[in-house]
């Protein structure tokens, strides 16, 4: 049997766990809650929905932070879980490479997390059209960098979930790491004017960004010549840019992560 | 007639701590043998070493030919095990897990359809075939960790206290069925029950502070120091409380 036949199964049984799992459905179901929440509160407090459709996709996406939520729950456990609670004695004595193993995890993680994306671009979609009659072309782009980031966030996921004894340890060091270090990081390097491409968090905010900019976003948000009280100037750099340093995190740390594993003893 | 396993001059430490001293050790094929030693004395070390579960920090470990270390795959290929309490993926059933566990082994379509329910009819799991195992007893699950550590049929059968859990009537079913597949089997089976080790194996090791003490036949320990029981409390120098 080849290993890339191995490799499929231990995917379609990973996949099998997340659709199995609850916390596939409640990270659903909170998605939802908070979409139309969006949709609700905007007009409730601004009077109307904002002129212009890109300010407004810019608002539902939610995908970055269901990417950044769906991997770490999904993914945390992934190799930490093994040794934690132990059935890594079942399914390492396998004749299965640990990198056959861990990349199936890995494409599971990955097709759960995607899933969770497509449903947000899909509430996003259809409430666009219901109020504005179009969609607009940017939002592929953004699905396109959305994907990238999930992959981004799952590999940094991995990579703290083969180097953590047990799950939740591996779920809190990534989560403070994205959402707590890089954003802290991030905002300080914007405002000092300096480039922040290259930090994870800063991948996420791209997914917003092909609407139209940090500029066209806060418009949106604050009443008009309201920037004009922001005390920095919005600097946006190239959307490649971020996009080499998502693809960058995602290769490098899924790298780390198997390389790791595959020494990782359980005794 | 060959070797099963071969463990020669094998040495594990965990940081400072030396838990295998240049063990070295030799199974002949079919086989039925028992690893002995108090807590700590490098039962399960050896084990997890010889299903590559860890690595050795000096030495070598064979099964079948096939180095542990240098050919994972290709000796995991060989062995059925059960190590430790075994821990199962809960949101699966029985039959889902041993599909699983079965695929990425090769097995497929009727054959392994067939072999599963043998399995699980062997072990006494046929109404909970299709229950997920969130819902099982710690006996159960070793029932489910002998059904897997067979399901492949494989020449060699490396258990780490096997009937841990188990009630005793589910103790006395285990023991047999090891008894019935170690006629054509390599079992290289650790445990602390004298009377396990007595009514399954016919050679025995005793090993404390990772090094090996005694390796012979049952009926010539017996012989030699009057009962299996007398031989391990002389060889590992301890007491009762420490069996």
């Amino acid at each position: 049997m080849s290993e890339f036949e191995k490799l499929r199964v231990v995917t379609w049984y990973e996949f099998m766990k997340h659709i199995r799992r609850k916390r596939l459905y409640v990270i659903l179901g909170l998605t939802f809650i908070a979409e139309i929440a969006v949709l609700i509160l905007l007009p409730v407090l601004m009077d109307k929905y904002p002129d212009n459709v890109m300010a407004m996709a810019a608002m539902l996406t939610v995908g970055p932070s269901l990417a950044t939520i769906g991997a770490v729950f999904f993914a945390g456990d992934a190799i930490a879980g093994e040794f934690e609670s132990k059935t890594g004695f079942i399914l390492f004595t396998n004749p299965v490479r640990r990198i056959t193993l861990i990349t199936g995890k890995y494409l599971a993680s990955c097709a759960a997390v995607i899933l969770l994306v497509i449903f947000g671009y899909v509430i996003t979609a259809i409430s666009l059209l219901a109020i504005y009659g179009e969609v607009p072309v940017e939002m592929y782009k953004s699905f396109g960098l959305c994907l990238l980031f999930a992959g981004s966030v799952l590999s940094v996921t991995f990579f703290f979930s083969s180097i953590s004894k047990g799950s939740m340890g591996a779920t809190v060091i990534t989560l403070v790491f994205i959402m707590v270090i890089s954003g802290i990081i991030e905002s300080v390097l914007m405002m000092a004017g300096k480039p922040y491409w290259f930090i994870l968090s800063a991948g996420g905010d791209s997914v917003a960004l092909v609407y139209g900019g940090m500029e066209l976003f806060m418009e949106g948000m604050i009443p008009a010549g309201g920037m004009s009280m922001i005390p920095f100037e919005f600097k946006t750099p190239a959307i490649e840019l971020f996009a080499y340093s998502m693809t960058g995190y995602m290769v490098v740390c899924f790298v780390l992560s198997l390389w790791i594993s595959r020494r990782r003893q359980l005794a | 007639m060959s070797e099963s396993i071969i463990i020669e001059n094998l040495t594990k430490y965990y940081g400072k701590f030396l838990a295998l001293d240049s063990l070295s050790l030799r199974v002949e094929e079919n086989e039925n043998i028992g690893l002995l030693g108090p807590n700590g004395a490098g039962k399960s070390t050896t084990l997890k070493i010889l299903c590559g579960l860890i690595r050795a920090s000096s030495g070598t470990a064979h099964i079948d030919g096939v180095n542990v270390a240098e050919k994972p795959e290709q000796a995991l290929s060989r062995i059925g095990t059960i190590v430790e309490t075994p821990e199962f993926y809960s949101y699966l059933t029985p039959e889902e897990t041993l599909m699983y566990l079965g695929r990425i082994r090769g097995m497929k379509g009727n054959r392994l359809k067939k072999r599963i329910k043998e399995v699980i009819e062997l072990v006494r799991l046929e109404e909970w075939g299709r229950v997920r195992i969130e819902k099982f007893s710690r006996g159960m699950k070793q029932r489910l960790g002998l059904a897997q550590a067979l399901l492949h049929d494989p020449p060699v059968l490396i258990l780490d206290e096997p009937g841990l859990g188990l009630d005793p009537r589910g103790v006395v079913e285990f023991r047999a069925i090891i008894e019935e597949v170690g006629k054509e089997k390599t079992v290289f089976f650790a445990s602390h029950q004298l009377t396990e080790v007595t009514q399954i194996c016919n050679q025995v090791a005793i090993i404390d502070h990772g090094k090996l003490l005694a390796y012979d036949s049952v009926a010539q320990l017996e012989a030699q120091y009057k009962s299996l029981e007398q031989a391990y409390l002389e060889l590992t120098g301890g007491t009762f409380e420490r069996i």
